[in-house]
């Protein structure tokens, strides 16, 4: 197993939009990802993950410590680095077909090439006649299927995805974390994916990096090995390996935000 | 059938005012003393010549104003802190009219087409300029964002998130610069001009001519319903609606 991401003492402040005082998001974050893994990542609300996510894309400069992919030292957005962002941030303008083949026209890849990847991508997410709709036309959860797909179809080394599926109701945000289940399994993707439900990330994670609250500091690894196949949520209750990391992470986040209460 | 019953009603009232004032000529010339006018020039040719004249001024001037105007706006738009800067200076320009700023223009080139064209091209630039800014402005960074992660360079930038989400905008400034500017011809060439329409009515006012006077007045408003209504309008609908950025 290679290393795809890895992050070596990571800190970064920032001083807050409103008030300027300056915030301790990250302290001291070491984390590796390896080739083909899916690793999640939850903390309670302010420890930082949203500032780990826009480092390692590339549009928050930092300073202290090191992040790289393939050996390569992270400075600014790049395509080897896709992002699947919080909010719907597939182009108005721009139909399904266009948004998902966007980066591959970025590249200047040939027009007759981009189409047949897209329709690839537009399958497997399962889109098909929706390839002209405008993103206005679509539901919620289709939208971020679309920006999943977007982000897949250009073809990064790592696939980050910042609480992609929080803006969509319940019942869709279970069928997209079997469907991201099942993506992850037919692409072999490497993903980081930043969620603050436990149960998510228990759900689609090889690993899950819990953090600590603010200053965000990496509190512990919980290893979760389910085999892809089975990761089916009507199956998820009886399933021991589930329950157990889904209880241990709870346990883990819990105590932070305890602190983070008492503070 | 709404619009054939107005222009009717219209046509009952004005030609009833006129027909009870004192010397109508005047003051109030019946519907039929206009079109008559407009049948005389339209015979001695100065009609179509005026008209065209004042139309090439219009369109040559609010397109230049219009080329100028949506890359400037865009370039501001593109660094937020530059954009802050001119965001004021932009609103400020965009509300002193071509009127206002037609005195200093003939101090210094003088009654002349060059006067007149600087003053048309003044007021489309701004319009277009201040609205595309705002435009570029208002697109959320996360569009941005995502198109650079996707490792897009500068230019493509522009190219695929810039200027289509200030599209809206932009549709919106033109219509705004082309109708100030067809205002501003019209005032141009009666303050400073030798032909066109603004020329026909100020010179039928010397001549008291009131009929010729009102015939530019309604040949004014006849065009710009036109033009707004078949051309400005569905383009601006077009774009905006077929988005979804405005939900209607």
């Amino acid at each position: 197993m290679t290393a795809k991401l890895v992050v070596e003492g990571l800190s970064h402040h920032y001083p807050d939009e409103y008030t300027g005082i300056d915030v301790h998001a990250l302290d001291d974050i070491s984390l590796e990802v390896e080739e083909g893994e899916l690793v999640s990542v939850v903390g309670p609300s302010g420890c930082g993950k949203s500032t780990l996510l826009n480092i390692l894309a590339g549009l928050l400069p930092y300073r202290v410590g090191t992040a790289t992919v393939d050996g390569i030292r992270i400075e600014g957005p790049g395509p080897d680095r896709g992002v699947v962002f919080q909010e719907h941030a597939i182009l108005p303008w721009r139909t399904v077909n266009k948004n998902i083949g966007h980066g591959l026209e970025i590249k200047r890849m040939p027009r007759d090439q981009i189409a047949k990847r897209v329709q690839e991508f537009v399958n497997l997410v399962g889109l098909a006649g929706f390839e002209d709709k405008y993103p206005h036309e679509l539901s919620g959860g289709m939208k971020q299927r679309c920006a999943v797909a977007r982000t897949l179809c250009a073809d990064p080394v790592i696939m980050l995805m910042d609480e992609p599926f929080a803006a969509v109701d319940a019942q869709t945000r279970i069928t997209l974390q079997e469907e991201l289940n099942r993506i992850a399994m037919a692409t072999k993707k490497t993903i980081l994916f930043i969620t603050h439900s436990v149960d998510e990330a228990a759900f689609l994670a090889d690993r899950c990096f819990v953090f600590s609250a603010r200053p965000g500091r990496l509190k512990a690894i919980v290893d979760i090995n389910i085999p892809r196949g089975d990761r089916i949520w009507s199956d998820m209750n009886a399933n021991a390996d589930f329950l157990a990391a889904r209880d241990e992470i709870l346990k883990l986040v819990r105590e932070e935000v305890s602190v983070a209460t008492e503070e | 059938m709404n619009l054939v019953i107005l222009v009717i009603a219209v046509y009952i009232i004005w030609s009833v005012i006129s027909a009870l004032i004192d010397n109508p000529a005047r003051y109030l010339p019946s519907p039929i003393a206009v079109a008559m006018s407009s049948v005389d020039m339209l015979y001695k040719g100065l009609l179509p010549s005026y008209f065209g004249d004042t139309l090439v001024r219009l369109i040559f001037g609010s397109a230049i104003g219009l080329i100028l105007g949506i890359p400037f706006g865009l370039l501001l738009g593109i660094n937020r802190t530059v954009a802050d800067m001119f965001h004021p200076i932009m609103n400020f320009f965009q509300s002193v009219s071509g009127i206002a700023i037609f005195p200093i223009i003939v101090v210094w080139w003088g009654n002349s087409d060059k006067t007149i064209f600087a003053v048309i091209l003044y007021t489309a630039f701004f319009p277009i300029a201040f609205n595309v800014l705002s435009g570029v402005r208002e697109i959320p960074i996360r569009y941005i964002s995502a198109a650079r992660t996707l490792g897009a360079s500068r230019y493509q930038i522009i190219k695929d998130v810039l200027f289509p989400g200030a599209m809206p905008h932009i549709a919106t400034g033109s219509r705004l610069s082309i109708g100030f500017a067809w205002r501003a011809v019209i005032a141009g060439e009666m303050l400073a001009g030798r032909q066109g329409l603004g020329w026909m009515i100020f010179t039928g006012q010397d001549a008291d001519n009131t009929a010729e006077v009102i015939l530019g007045m309604v040949m004014i408003g006849v065009t710009w319903i036109i033009l707004d209504h078949y051309l400005l309008r569905p383009m601006e609908a077009d774009t905006i609606e077929r988005w979804g950025l405005v939900q209607r």
